[in-house]
């Protein structure tokens, strides 16, 4: 990491950008690509049965979405790069570069569709002033539902790109980047699981607004029940092709991606969770097609909050199966290039990282050193008192036994074999012994631990002004023909 | 003082630098335009509100305003997004070291930015219902406003840190870095512009036949409303020159060249025939408001666009060293990455007599990590195992394949599924004679 170390240690770097990616792509999922086809669905049923309860529900919808997505939805997207940015912006920059245009396509397409949904939005009660506006109006719906959905494919690759490069390692170019193998199967899976996940969230929302119509609240959970179902048939079949494709090595991580390690166990029990709680939310579309209005609204919640506690669990372990790299088999999590490793690992990783204050371990610095180390290698997803601390890690490994730097350094020099999802140690081995020192005082006292927004960074010396490395020449680059 | 040079990502730029350059400029002028309409738009809707309380048709003026900050600030955020994307491919190693040196507070942007505008929105849809709280209704208007005002702040703090990476070791947070030189007073200069621009806008909004009816007055004319925002453009573009001046005077020595204090110069200058227009058309009878309007417009946003060009030559000039010093930098950093693999590679491929006993890599691969040779440290020390299971090897094997809790005090042994019949049973082997 050549960056100063952005670092919070309570609720941790991880669930930083965790936090803010949930909420977004629950509030783009179910509030606007899965529930904007909805609101187009309503308007054209208005229009066709001259009944003007659907053309009220279906703006009522809408201001909720427009409320929502304009709002937290934006928000939480532009939140996800400025977290990803402070967080690993090794790793947002080189995805930034290799996927610029795509991101560059994605904001022309994101321009569109917020100016659609303010068109869409505004113009609504103008537009009943002739069928010739109402079926423009409706077009406008269309198209920002399509666009909607524009948005997520384009991500999407980006996502994918970030679980397997595929033939980016090789090629470096941006379509091999986009088209990797696990493009597709992921875009269906979202794709279904987001209408389906809409559809639901619209039923909870016109069930509230239809309180005091009984009889239009059946008609309405019953087209939109329908409308869910046959999504619901396409996520079956989606969620069976994503798992078949995911690669063997990211399959075998599974059992601890599903939650952290000492629930691995758990994990047959979670599976049986998340297919009993897929059935439950067929069951209820079914008997709400079969006697409609039957159904008691808490149903359609409940449906929701499993829905969204699904993508939630889903988008944990897609995070998770990546480790131990954050692009896969360019970059491990802690921002360190595969390729830089052997470089690292033989001088130091404190001889090349520009923010550090410490260069050499020697006998009387090595808790010093170490905390250094740490803050290079490892605070990109652990704390020291926080979320995934590593207090509670080396508790959980020794407990209350004296903490013995030797079997601290002798596990973490061969940690990454038997935990798939660490990377490997990126320093030498004064490094790793000082590291393990400055882990073993843990166990008494932990000073407190910040980052670059408060501690700022250290005076500049020798290695963070020079240009050129060690024996190796400067290759002088002239002004003008850099990169 | 010294400037920390950090190493680039060492990827390709996606196009070349000049090309982003432009779009880097383009975009942004787009997005601030839509910033200024928003900031101004929001304190002109709170002002109006205020004086509504005395002159109630005001405060229809700060409803019908209202409207258009929702729409605006929309389009602000999804403008922002292309500048920023350029910013990060462009500028990598200066952005992201001023955006952490004043994390916490780049990071509250998304939160403060999120409740104003769902404050604005709160202000706008129920409107009504707040009508007779006007302590209620107010506040929330004031409460959005100081919001719009102050995460501009945070915006213009870090761009200016990121020019300047000799001062990156003297910050800490994001208070020191806000009281650099100049921020300040490019802020004022951001104010006045906000405050301009909008009131520009209302100018031709309310000239608009259908304002009328939307507005709804009863006694207030148009006319009145016109000029009271003609005015305050006025006074802006005045205090717009004046904070302009006073951050040219206060900007650090790092950027200036002759390029820029050029175009600078004739960026300001194309303000002058403007103001000269507006001054004659708001003091003589015998000119309209609309007289010029469309002069007047295009001077101020010809002056905006050689502002954004000035802007970004100021930049330049003062990374253009730090940018070589980084190319250099990264260029003899890949030199020594591609040394030292060839190195690794070279002593990989030496131990050639050496015969490793079977089961012996895939035993440090899997399992040395919490089994070291003596010391109990995450499971049992390989004697302890030894002794166990010294007339047992298969025994080793059934364990690893579904392992479970044994010792109060230690944790829970994963399982490995990776691992076949024969490697466990090597790795058995290999324990026993160890």
């Amino acid at each position: 990491m050549d960056f100063p170390i952005f670092h919070i240690d309570f609720i941790g770097n991880r669930l930083l950008i965790a936090v803010d990616a949930i909420l977004h792509v629950l509030i783009n999922h179910a509030f606007a690509v899965g529930a904007l086809p909805v609101v187009a669905l309503l308007e054209f049923l208005g229009m066709r049965s001259q009944d003007p309860r659907w053309d009220n529900l279906a703006y009522r919808l809408l201001k909720i979405i427009f409320i929502l997505t304009t709002t937290v939805g934006a928000l939480t997207g532009v939140g996800i790069w400025f977290s990803a940015a402070l967080v690993n912006p090794a790793a947002i920059g080189s995805l930034i570069r290799v996927f610029f245009w795509g991101w560059f396509v994605e904001w022309l397409v994101f321009v569109c569709e917020v100016s659609l949904i303010m068109a869409y939005f505004l113009s609504w009660q103008t537009a009943n002033r002739s069928p010739e506006t109402k079926l423009k109006h409706l077009r406008l719906g269309i198209f920002l539902a399509v666009f909607s959905w524009i948005t997520m494919a384009i991500i999407v690759a980006i996502l994918g790109f970030m679980m397997d490069p595929g033939n980016w390692l090789t090629e470096r170019t941006l379509l091999s980047g986009l088209f990797n193998p696990m493009y597709f199967p992921q875009l269906a899976l979202r794709t279904t699981l987001a209408m389906v996940m809409g559809g639901i969230t619209m039923i909870c929302l016109s069930y509230w607004h239809t309180r005091d119509d009984r009889g239009f609240r059946a008609t309405v959970t019953e087209v939109l029940s329908k409308w869910s179902g046959i999504w619901m048939l396409g996520l079956i079949v989606a969620s069976v092709w994503y798992y078949r494709v995911i690669p063997e090595l990211m399959l075998a991580n599974i059992p601890v991606a599903f939650a952290t390690q000492e629930y691995a166990g758990w994990n047959g029990r979670l599976k049986v969770l998340l297919i009993v709680g897929l059935m439950y939310v067929s069951r209820i579309l079914w008997v709400s097609v079969k006697r409609p209005g039957q159904v008691h609204g808490a149903k359609y919640l409940v449906s929701a909050l499993l829905l969204f506690a699904m993508l939630g669990q889903f988008e944990r372990v897609r995070e998770f199966i990546r480790k131990p790299f954050i692009i896969g088999n360019y970059m491990y999590a802690n921002g360190i290039r595969v390729e830089d490793y052997p470089l690292l690992q033989r001088d130091g990783i404190l001889q090349h990282a520009t923010y550090a204050s410490i260069r050499e371990v020697t006998a009387d610095n090595q808790p010093a050193a170490g905390r250094e180390v740490f803050e290079q290698a490892c605070t990109r997803c652990h704390t020291v008192n926080g979320v995934n601390s590593i207090r509670g890690q080396l508790k959980n490994m020794y407990g209350d036994k004296p903490w013995q730097s030797e079997a601290i350094a002798a596990y973490i020099e061969n940690m990454h074999g038997a935990r798939y999802f660490m990377p490997p140690f990126p320093g030498n081995k004064a490094e790793l012994n000082a590291l393990s020192v400055y882990l073993a005082s843990l166990q008494k006292r932990a000073a407190p631990f910040n980052g670059a927004q408060i501690n700022g960074i250290p005076k500049p010396d020798h290695i963070s002004t020079a240009i050129s490395y060690g024996i190796l020449p400067n290759l002088g680059i002239h002004h003008g023909e850099q990169r | 003082m010294t400037a920390p040079i950090p190493r680039d990502i060492p990827l390709p730029l996606p196009a070349p630098e000049g090309f982003l350059e432009i779009l880097l400029i383009a975009s942004f002028l787009l997005h601030i335009i839509f910033v200024h309409l928003m900031v101004g738009g929001s304190l002109f809707s709170l002002a109006c509100q205020i004086k509504g309380l005395k002159a109630p048709d005001y405060e229809k003026l700060a409803y019908r305003i209202m409207q258009t900050v929702t729409v605006n600030k929309s389009l602000a955020v999804v403008m922002g997004v292309a500048p920023l994307l350029i910013i990060n491919t462009l500028y990598a190693p200066q952005f992201y070291a001023s955006s952490a040196l004043i994390g916490d507070m780049w990071m509250a942007i998304i939160p403060m930015v999120t409740l104003a505008f769902l404050l604005a929105y709160l202000h706008k849809f129920w409107w009504h219902h707040f009508i007779n709280l006007p302590e209620l209704h107010i506040g929330i208007a004031a409460l959005e406003t100081g919001l719009f005002l102050f995460i501009p702040l945070i915006f213009m703090t870090n761009v200016n840190l990121m020019l300047f990476p000799e001062y990156w070791p003297e910050v800490k947070g994001f208070l020191s870095a806000m009281l650099l030189p100049n921020v300040l007073q490019r802020y004022l200069h951001f104010l006045s512009a906000s405050v301009l621009f909008t009131a520009l806008f209302f100018v031709g909004w309310t000239g608009r036949k259908r304002f009328q009816e939307e507005a709804g007055f009863n006694e207030l004319k148009i006319i009145t409303v016109r000029r009271f925002f003609y005015a305050y453009a006025f006074g802006a573009a005045i205090f717009q020159i004046l904070t302009g001046l006073m951050a040219l005077a206060s900007l650090p020595t790092q950027g200036m060249g002759w390029n820029f204090i050029l175009i600078l110069t004739f960026g300001g200058a194309l303000a002058l025939p403007a103001l000269w227009w507006m001054w004659r058309n708001l003091t003589q009878p015998s000119h309209l408001l609309d007289d010029d309007f469309k002069r007047i417009i295009a001077c101020f946003a010809c002056a905006a666009i050689f502002m954004g060009i000035a802007r970004h030559e100021y930049r330049e000039n003062a990374l253009a060293d730090h940018k070589t010093a980084i190319s250099e930098k990264t260029a003899n950093y890949q030199a020594a990455v591609k040394e030292a693999g060839e190195q690794a590679r070279q002593t990989a491929k030496k131990p050639e007599g050496i015969v490793s006993a079977p089961g012996e890599s895939a035993f440090n691969k899997n399992c040395a990590a919490c089994h070291h040779a003596t010391l109990p440290t995450v499971g049992p020390a390989l004697q302890e195992i030894k002794t166990l299971y010294a007339d047992n090897p298969s025994g080793i094997v059934v364990w690893t394949k579904a392992p479970g809790k044994k010792r109060a005090d230690s944790m829970t042994m994963p399982g490995f599924p990776q691992l076949s019949d024969e490697e466990l049973t090597a790795i058995s082997q290999y324990i026993l004679k160890h």
